[in-house]
């Protein structure tokens, strides 16, 4: 039907393939963020007993969104992205692309969507292997919106993961390592996403500023709409904001990439 | 002995010369290390706006347990994590060779290469963190806690050691130890949790008794704040769990090494 899209496709197959031979990796790391999951039960249990509920939610409302963030990092993060293309880029590995039809940013992005689908299949075992304690805890608003909102806000809470990893994958065209710049974005996603505390619970003045940014909207605007921490005009709101950042995002990895080549030297036959 | 001590200085001599060639990677790991920490003091900052206490700890006392914890993770930042981190990936690639002929203990050689200057600055910050809650709590240590304290974060140097060098060392069975790394990282989640948060005999069994990280922070803390009372098992159960978990360490990376098959000819 698109032919032109069939190259993708393949792409997405073999990222597929390569992302499964690593599947056992993927289990264990899943396995491995129950115990995250542990140390959120254990410390918000504590919390909890100290106050009736901390800003407007109770524990098991609190703990449902920490659920959700979690089932969230493996479905839409960007795990390693931003390194594998520094690595292409540093090891002269590109240059097969600029010979070919293809275009680099699809091409991986196909690989990103391959690779989320198996972490994303593969941290529904543990979190199903942990159900019996957790499902108690488990409470979502019911309104049908949520949904019919919440849904388009995780693909692009998918594609901003994404065009943040390959603009630091770009950055490779001008420093060597990009290890430290990398890291030091994981720590401002893990607060400013919410993954450390719902950012609702910051003085309200931080939030608003913190919203502003495009940070809250890779993890903590879906989980804070599936799990009732915003209204339907806020959301909508906030969608309007991810959309903005979604486009600002990918037209700066489009420039990164155009005058990163400027700077590129392909070597060797 | 005094040989490995020549060679592990030797080895940090090498890396703090090659921190002051690249000194901008340098401040940008350092600015990284004090995020995190500052990620780690504001969830608390963040819990306490709601909450007047955790499990009985105030603001200040989990600040100080926070900051014990930190100080610990900073030292095994500084002496051991790039050295264990890259082992991963060496025995992926086959570079691993390069320690098996060295003339000493494979481990050693491994996990003691590099030194990481960036981790031991920012420890000088946690030991800020952990003074400035000290300070807010009023307490005034005597010589002897001091002394007991250090002991307490040099056991629990040795367990974060342990149990980083036997999450890495999965890689001998699973080929890729990408992101099996950060389970280390979950894992010392719990050292920045009270004790007395852990409810349960099953969650106490697991997470304070069988995996120690618990013990690692809140024992030298405890020091500090004066919460030890009469147990004494807060003053053994560091070092018998350093003894035990290196043994398994030792152990588990020498069965790995029998799997190990190089990559090259």
């Amino acid at each position: 039907m698109f032919p032109a899209l069939e190259k993708y496709r393949q792409a997405f197959l073999v990222g597929l393939q390569s992302n499964l031979v690593y599947r056992w990796n993927f289990a264990i790391r899943g396995f491995f963020s129950l115990f995250h999951l542990a140390v959120v039960f254990i410390l918000w249990g504590a919390a909890f007993e100290g106050a009736g509920n901390i800003g407007g939610f109770d524990l098991r409302q609190t703990l449902t969104y920490f659920i959700t963030i979690l089932a969230l990092q493996f479905l839409v993060s960007a795990f390693n992205e931003d390194y594998q293309i520094s690595e292409e880029i540093r090891n002269g590995l590109i240059n097969q692309f600029l010979l070919k039809p293809i275009n680099y940013f699809a091409y991986r992005f196909s690989i990103f969507v391959a690779a989320r689908l198996v972490s994303g299949t593969l941290i529904l075992i543990p979190l199903l292997f942990a159900l019996p304690v957790i499902g108690d805890y488990l409470t979502f608003p019911a309104e049908p919106w949520r949904l019919a909102v919440g849904l388009p806000a995780v693909l692009l809470s998918a594609l901003i993961q994404f065009c943040i990893a390959y603009c630091f994958g770009m950055l490779t065209f001008w420093f060597l390592e990009i290890q430290g710049f990398v890291i030091l974005s994981l720590a401002i996603e893990a607060v400013l996403g919410g993954q450390i505390f719902p950012l609702d619970l910051m003085s309200p003045d931080l939030f608003a500023a913190s919203m502003l940014l495009p940070y809250p909207y890779q993890m903590y605007f879906p989980a804070a709409i599936f799990t009732g921490r915003f209204g339907f005009e806020e959301s909508l709101w906030c969608l309007g904001i991810q959309a903005c950042w979604v486009g600002i995002l990918l037209t700066v990895g489009h420039g990164l990439w155009l005058r990163g080549l400027r700077r590129h030297t392909a070597v060797g036959g | 002995m005094l040989h490995y001590f020549r060679i592990w200085l030797a080895s940090a001599r090498y890396s703090i010369t090659r921190t002051m060639m690249f000194r901008g990677d340098f401040i940008v790991w350092s600015l990284v290390e004090l995020f995190w920490m500052t990620v780690n003091l504001l969830l608390v900052s963040v819990i306490y706006r709601h909450t007047d206490n955790i499990a009985g700890w105030n603001q200040y006392e989990m600040m100080l347990l926070v900051g014990t914890s930190m100080l610990i993770q900073r030292f095994l930042m500084g002496f051991f994590w790039s050295s264990i981190f890259e082992m991963g990936r060496n025995v992926r690639t086959g570079n691993f060779d390069f320690f098996l002929a060295q003339p000493g203990n494979v481990m050693f050689m491994a996990t003691t290469r590099k030194l990481d200057p960036d981790g031991l600055v920012n420890a000088v910050i946690a030991v800020g963190v952990i003074v400035y809650a000290a300070g807010k709590l009023d307490l005034q240590p005597s010589f002897l806690d001091v002394a007991l304290y250090a002991a307490m974060v040099g056991c629990g140097l040795v367990i974060h050691y342990s149990v980083l060098v036997i999450s890495i060392s999965l890689v001998f069975w699973l080929t890729s130890a990408q992101g099996v790394e950060g389970t280390y990282f979950t894992l010392t989640e719990f050292s920045r949790l009270p004790r007395e948060a852990f409810k349960g005999v099953v969650s106490q069994m697991l997470f304070v008794w069988l995996l120690p990280v618990v013990v690692v922070s809140n024992a030298p803390a405890r020091v500090l704040i004066g919460r030890f009372g009469e147990d004494w098992r807060w003053i053994a159960g560091p070092f018998l769990f350093a003894a035990l978990w290196f043994a398994l360490a030792v152990f588990v990376f020498h069965r790995g090494i029998r799997r190990y098959s190089s990559a090259s000819s």
